[in-house]
């Protein structure tokens, strides 16, 4: 219960977000509050762009433009963010680095991946 | 169910689709059809969680339920917005009747036959409309958001398309 007070997203229907937050989040991958330094669109079921690299410590937003409610989603359930309806968005911070490999709940051919590297990293 | 039954769903619902598509529609007509086009895809998807216990049709299905939901919401925001009633017409009549016709017969089955019925009326039924959509609906329409909302519509649709025809495949309905 602990990381469900860490919770900040936006949007509707966050059911599913919620019973996978209660399994156990991601070490290193939590919803996350503050400017996002990478964002990724959801647009005609496709996330732009598939591949984001950031720093330890650092959020992705993502942001959903479809008509259709999205997620993403760790590929282990481990990370989520909830059910994002059209316009919504929410956020994760990934804290341990690492690739990051996730899809959509609803629509599992829709992927992505995000690639967290060390803060000193060039 | 085989291809010959798939064939015979896109048959029966492409005769009930274009014989009205093809006369011209006004744009509250085919917000209408659309709009009807959607719920009937929402019941099946219901019924499908009311009797399938394949995790792969459920999950389809509850996929169904809330993309659909969310682009008939979408749709009454803009009539809303727009301030005008959706019409009811000879092509929203024939789909809802057609769809009648095949929840009684889906309903008679159980287990892998319906599971196959269901996704190959999932696949035939998304070829039809979204073919409708495409060719039919979004050429004529006059008022521009109505459009954008059908092209977005549309790209929901055919994903759907795709899905049931892995959904098809994966069943082995077709063997």
């Amino acid at each position: 219960m602990r990381e469900l007070s860490r919770l900040s997203r936006r949007g509707f229907g966050q059911g599913l977000g919620l019973a996978l937050v209660l399994a156990g989040p991601a070490e290193g991958a939590l919803a996350a509050e503050g400017e996002p330094v990478a964002q990724v669109m959801i647009r005609r079921f496709n996330f732009e762009p598939a591949l984001v690299t950031i720093r330890a410590g650092d959020s992705v937003e993502w942001i959903n433009a479809d008509l259709a409610p999205h997620t993403a989603t760790g590929l282990a359930d481990d990370w989520d963010t909830g059910s994002m309806a059209r316009n919504a968005s929410s956020r994760i911070r990934f804290d341990v680095e690492g690739r990051y490999s996730y899809r959509c709940v609803f629509h599992p051919n829709m992927t992505g991946e995000v690639l967290v590297i060390a803060r000193d990293e060039n | 169910m085989n291809t010959l039954s798939l064939a015979m769903i896109v048959a029966v619902t492409a005769t009930a689709a274009s014989a009205h598509a093809d006369d011209v529609m006004n744009d509250l007509e085919i917000a209408h059809a659309a709009y009807t086009a959607d719920a009937i895809d929402i019941r099946y998807g219901h019924l499908a969680l009311a009797i399938s216990e394949n995790d792969a049709v459920r999950s389809f299905a509850e996929t169904m339920i809330r993309d659909h939901n969310a682009v008939n919401a979408a749709a009454g925001e803009l009539l809303a917005e727009l301030n005008v009633s959706p019409q009811d017409n000879a092509l929203s009549r024939s789909l809802l009747e057609g769809a009648a016709s095949k929840r009684a017969e889906l309903m008679s089955l159980t287990g892998r036959e319906f599971d196959c019925a269901y996704a190959l009326n999932e696949l035939g039924y998304h070829q039809v409309v979204n073919a409708t959509v495409a060719d039919s609906f979004i050429p004529v329409v006059t008022v521009a958001p109505l459009r954008t909302l059908l092209t977005d519509a549309l790209v929901t649709f055919r994903v759907h398309e795709a899905h049931a025809g892995r959904m098809v495949t994966a069943l082995e309905c077709a063997s």
